[in-house]
């Protein structure tokens, strides 16, 4: 079987600077894999070309076996690919619901003279959407915040409504950019224990990109350590920690 | 070909004043990096004081030294105002705030002249110089003469002097500028002064050479200023030099290639300008210089309908005293009713831009020109036997298919890439597009009988105009209410979430391209459903109430009343009836004093308005309420 996700020797240069060289890996059903590296390694980069947002200059992103790699980001969306961002970002000037509303969408279909004309298609839309958007927040136990406009709220429970608004998409594969940055190490706990949590219950496959080791080691299956836009290692996250070159990565000097 | 080189060199001295008149752009950009849509006013006024100098005896050159002043003058004056608002773009509305308020001083001081003064000569036609092929008179070789010499000047001041030196820094860096002791302020306030004074003597130059002097031609002029300055990338002197003159050689050429062809079409020139606008900034991008222009308005997103019994009274007080009751009462006459139909047909005007600016973002300086192609469009429908609902659909059909064409580039362009673009589209729809015989009629009014109103009950010719009423408030209404509750939407709420974050809402699966384009094709059709429901009303299309000026004043309405309120929109309405009616009965754009003191004071608000509150009068008034009451406690947001 085809894995979820499959990179095959990715590449994006910038001018003459290779950001990503040469990265391949793949994700399979129901597995996390974590990408790990030093600042500017070339992490978000590769986020960014799998959901379409930057385009690979060579190699190829596969979805379930079929090549998206020109497949413009939101027909990727379409195809079961979800993603949070590093720096969040969600629609200011929404409240919580409305935010996740515009992602569960996705499985709505009300057009624009539907909109202005108000045929029943529009309550039908909204109904779906709404439903669909409260059953994520009960799910991860966020519906008290359902009517608090996005901006007022600090970042641990913003990224926690950037991960709900994720899954109103109903994701094959989650794509997570640090989803822990930013939070305090109880905070931090929770959040390890909510992502546990949906993968037992969604099964969906994620990548997750995370600095703190703790996060990394109990949720993820499978490891990939990227430094300057190359895969440096990979394996069991227990191996890959103790392999020498990813120490001598992170802390400059031979272990 | 002999022919065509004689035109070619022929349009030399016309081309060195686009290029003096961009030069004066160029200038205020490279320093404050905002775009100076007043030029050509500027120019206008100094043309207008030099020439009524030089009939009071005068003599030419103290006049044209006083002219020039007074260009230095309102260039130091704009940098006033434009220094308390923050943002390239807003910045650049109030530099449309300004286009306003100079055509309108100069209406009202010399409005027995208009459109009639015989400009004074500069100088003497003869004795002519020869230049080879052909012989340019002294004026117009002064003009060519004047023009190189001050470009080239410049850019050599710009290069030497400390000055120059400090411009740079201040465009490049203005807050570490500041650290490094530059006085910011004053050398804005000099580039300023610089460029208008530049501005000033292009309009008194190129009046002799034009050989007329009305209110439009000289502020028309500014989209090939445009075109220059668009040429010489906003930066390079000698370049915008090299643009103007060849902006200025081609134009004839492309006339009498033209003309041959269609010997009715105007406006060649203009069009002309308009493609090299655009061909300029598609390929400013290519050239990868993003820094080019930047900045936008601040994400205003739109207020949802107001909720609260207060609020909903007071909302539906105002549309039933404003719009509904004077329908229901009998005894109203036909002029109020048609003054009704009017604000609500402005009214959609202003709506479909809160519509493009408070929720897509985008500022549209043509809306318009939409309303032209549904007047038009309703028009030509009828013509070919389509009844007049329909038609007014097709002509809106028709407008949002325009819409969505301006709209194509502005996926690619900075909000104030779009302003320059459809700026200039409303310079050439003005001399072109209303001109244009398939387009327009020959007569340029195309009838728009509609029978179903006006023939309802021949004997009642009254009951024909209050249907009409109902029908354009009732359409009015449904628009109004689905603007304002259009964030629940679908599309409305991808709209909304587009303004946060682009990647973002692709990665909710929602085409970007898409969803901005159905967002100008909205507003297109409702200020084309706007445009033929006018054209109904005054049983005919013509372009003369869609001008640019038009478009500019439908803008500065719909931030003078604040883009995020759709109430503000029926106030916009209010306006612009009320302007019309100052003029007298229906809108033809009279060029007589109350016109001028309309725009005067437009541009005067607008400008007030953006240097006081940039939400508009909405958001001033509401903040002032706001102060007044208590606030509310925040909702609580711990777990
Ligand atoms: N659009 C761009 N143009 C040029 N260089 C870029 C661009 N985007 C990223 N880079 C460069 O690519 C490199 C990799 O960046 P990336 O954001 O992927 O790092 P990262 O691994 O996510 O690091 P961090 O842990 O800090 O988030 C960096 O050196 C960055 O400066
Ligand atoms: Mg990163």
């Amino acid at each position: 079987m085809a894995a979820r996700l499959e990179l095959r020797d990715v590449g994006v240069r910038f001018g003459t600077f290779d950001a990503v060289d040469g990265v391949s890996l793949k994700v399979h059903a129901g597995e996390v894999v974590g990408l790990i590296g030093p600042n500017g390694a070339g992490k978000t980069v590769t986020f960014n070309v799998v959901t379409g947002l930057q385009p690979a200059t060579r190699g190829a992103v596969l979805l379930d076996g079929v090549d998206v790699t020109r497949a413009p980001a939101h027909a990727r969306t379409g195809m079961g690919l979800a993603r949070t961002f590093q720096v969040v970002q969600l629609f200011a000037g929404m409240t919580v619901l409305e935010n996740l509303m515009v992602a569960a969408h996705r499985f709505t279909s009300a057009g624009v003279v539907t909109d202005a004309l108000r045929l029943p298609g529009r309550r039908r839309a909204l109904a779906a959407a709404r439903e669909r958007a409260s059953a994520v927040l009960a799910f991860l136990g966020l519906q008290h915040l359902s009517d608090v406009e996005v901006s007022s709220l600090p970042v641990g429970q913003a990224r926690l409504v950037e991960l709900a608004r994720a899954l109103c998409l109903k994701p094959k594969v989650l794509l997570l950019d640090e989803p822990a940055s930013g939070l305090d190490p109880a905070e931090t706990a929770d959040f390890v224990a909510l992502l546990a949590e949906v993968r037992a219950t969604l099964g969906c496959a994620m990548l997750l990109v995370e600095h703190d080791m703790g996060v990394v080691m109990p949720l993820c299956d499978h490891l990939v350590v990227m430094n300057f836009g190359r895969v440096l290692a990979s394996g069991r996250p227990a191996d890959v920690r103790d392999d020498p070159e990813v120490k001598t990565a992170y802390l400059g000097t031979p272990a | 070909m002999r022919l065509y080189i004689a035109l070619a060199l022929g349009g030399l001295p016309i081309g060195a004043m686009y290029a003096l008149q961009a030069l004066g752009i160029v200038i205020v950009y490279k320093t404050s990096r905002v775009f100076n849509f007043a030029t050509g006013a500027i120019g206008l006024a100094c043309a207008y004081n030099a020439s009524s100098l030089v009939d009071h005896g005068v003599p030419i050159v103290p006049a044209i030294a006083v002219a020039v002043a007074l260009g230095v003058l309102i260039g130091i004056l704009m940098e006033l105002t434009v220094r308390p608002v923050r943002g390239t773009l807003t910045r650049t509305i109030v530099t449309l705030g300004w286009l306003l308020l100079l055509q309108g001083v100069v209406g009202v001081i010399y409005s027995s002249q208009v459109g009639t003064n015989e400009p004074a000569r500069l100088l003497q036609p003869d004795p002519f110089i020869s230049l080879g092929v052909l012989q340019y008179s002294q004026d117009q070789a002064a003009v060519i003469g004047i023009a190189i010499a001050l470009s080239v000047g410049l850019a050599v001041f710009f290069r030497v002097t400390a000055l120059g030196t400090a411009t740079r820094a201040v465009s490049e860096a203005p807050d570490a500028a500041k650290l490094l002791g530059i006085r910011v302020d004053r050398v804005n306030l000099v580039a300023w002064g610089i460029g208008g004074g530049i501005s000033g003597l292009s309009g008194v130059l190129i009046t002799p050479l034009l050989n007329k002097l009305d209110t439009t031609t000289l502020v028309i002029f500014t989209v090939q200023a445009l075109a220059a300055a668009l040429v010489g990338r906003l930066s390079s002197l000698p370049l915008t030099l090299a643009g103007g003159i060849l902006l200025g050689v081609v134009q004839p050429v492309v006339f009498r290639f033209v003309s041959t062809s269609f010997p009715s079409v105007r406006g060649t020139d203009e069009l002309t300008a308009l493609v090299v606008v655009l061909v300029a900034l598609l390929l400013f991008r290519r050239g990868g210089r993003r820094d080019a222009v930047s900045g936008g308005l601040e994400p205003v997103p739109i207020r949802p309908l107001p909720t609260g019994r207060v609020a909903i009274a007071s909302t539906v007080g105002v549309l039933l005293a404003g719009l509904v009751l004077p329908l229901v009462m009998d005894d109203v006459g036909n002029t109020s009713r048609s003054n009704i139909t009017q604000t609500a047909v402005w009214g959609m005007a202003v709506l479909s831009l809160v519509l493009l600016v408070g929720v897509v973002g985008q500022v549209s300086v043509c809306q318009a020109v939409f309303m032209a192609c549904g007047a038009f469009g309703t028009g030509i429908a009828m013509l070919h036997g389509v009844p007049f609902l329909l038609a007014i659909f097709l002509g809106a059909l028709l407008a949002a298919a325009v819409a969505t064409l301006v709209g194509l580039p502005a996926i690619r362009l900075e909000p104030l890439e779009l302003a320059i673009a459809t700026l200039s589209l409303a310079f050439t729809a003005d001399r072109f597009l209303y001109s244009w015989v398939p387009f327009a009629s020959p007569d340029s009014n195309r009838p728009v009988p509609r029978p179903g109103f006006a023939s309802l009950d021949p004997g009642h010719a009254a009951a024909g105009e209050r249907n009409y009423a109902w029908l354009v408030v009732g359409l009015f209404l449904l628009t109004a209410f689905d603007v304002a509750s259009l964030r629940r939407g679908r599309t409305g709420a991808a709209l909304t979430a587009l303004r946060s974050s682009e990647p973002a809402t692709a990665a909710m699966g929602f085409s970007v391209t898409s969803v901005k384009l159905r967002g100008f094709a909205a507003s297109g059709f409702i200020a084309g459903l706007a445009g033929g429901l006018y054209a109904g009303l005054l049983q005919g299309a013509s372009g003369a109430p869609f001008d640019f000026t038009r478009s500019i004043t439908l803008l500065a309405y719909a931030v003078i009343v604040g883009v995020a309120s759709v109430p503000g929109a029926i106030v916009g309405g209010f306006i612009v009836t009320l302007s019309t009616l100052t003029i007298g009965g229906t809108a033809e754009v009279a060029s007589g004093r109350s016109a001028s003191t309309v725009t005067l004071l437009t541009g005067a608000l607008l400008i007030g308005i953006l240097v006081v509150a940039q939400d508009g009068l909405f958001g001033l008034l509401s903040r002032v309420f706001r102060f007044r009451r208590p606030q509310r406690e925040p909702v609580a947001v711990t777990a």
